[in-house]
């Protein structure tokens, strides 16, 4: 199997499922270990979660575009989307220390992206969000 | 996502099986309110099988937590997988919710 993997997704939620699936099969034909598949899968499913959720003003079918590759023992996951231009290295960060009443529920999936990932950029380009999220992996 | 529903003397106990993401989060929101809305107020959430866990999942505990703080009620959490335990760590929701490693000690914790 090749180091790279290119999978359209549409903007509806069912598709997170298949997201999760893809990656756990890219990640069995590179052995890629479980706990960075499960952060890879949790960072693409936030990011694909916002863009379904709040990316578009229509309710228009959309293509997410996905993209995996596997190289120097770094795995790169990108996002492509034509929704709205949103840069969520720009997000607030939530209060973690605060009360169950003071608790806000918003801003928690970017959180996790960030701090699952080591390293995240954000571009727009041609009417396009383009998120590049990379994790090293030690085998 | 399965929720099998079960009730213990007062605490009420589900068990959660599979994904909990933005696809699925809004069952066990709507399971959550109808109980919290019929009076119940102790919940164990047992996650053995739970698979995997999003931001989404994360937010409708935290809005029952929220709906529950006010009657003082409470939900608790056992047997969470690692990768779960390390997304609660995360988010600082260890610190919001009280997890046990099993399920008898949290239901126990309520009685």
């Amino acid at each position: 199997m090749a180091d790279a993997l290119a999978v359209m997704l549409r903007n509806r939620l069912s598709e997170l499922e298949r997201l999760s699936r893809v990656v756990a099969s890219f990640g069995e034909s590179h052995h890629l270990p479980e706990k960075v598949l499960y952060a890879v899968t949790l960072a693409l499913d936030e990011i694909v979660t916002n863009i379904i959720s709040y990316g578009y003003d229509d309710q228009a079918d959309h293509q997410i575009s996905l993209r995996l590759s596997l190289q120097a023992g770094e795995l790169t996951a990108e996002v492509e989307d034509d929704g709205k231009p949103f840069n969520p290295l720009e997000a607030p960060e939530p209060d973690l220390k605060a009360s169950i009443e003071e608790r806000q529920v918003g801003g928690l999936g970017i959180h996790l992206i960030r701090n699952m990932m080591d390293r995240v950029e954000y571009r727009r380009f041609q009417g396009k969000n383009l998120l590049v999220m990379k994790k090293k992996v030690s085998l | 996502m399965e929720i099998t529903e079960q009730k213990k003397g007062p605490v009420v106990l589900l068990t959660l099986k599979g994904r909990l993401d933005a696809s699925t989060a809004g069952r066990l929101e709507e399971k959550l309110l109808a109980l919290i809305d019929g009076g119940e107020k102790q919940f164990v959430c047992n996650f053995l099988q739970l698979d995997y866990i999003s931001s989404a999942g994360l937010r409708v505990l935290l809005m029952a937590a929220k709906r529950l703080k006010n009657v003082n009620g409470k939900v608790v959490l056992s047997s969470l997988k690692d990768h779960i335990r390390e997304v609660f760590e995360i988010a600082g929701f260890a610190a919001i919710f009280p997890i046990f490693d099993v399920e008898e000690d949290a239901v126990k914790s309520l009685l």
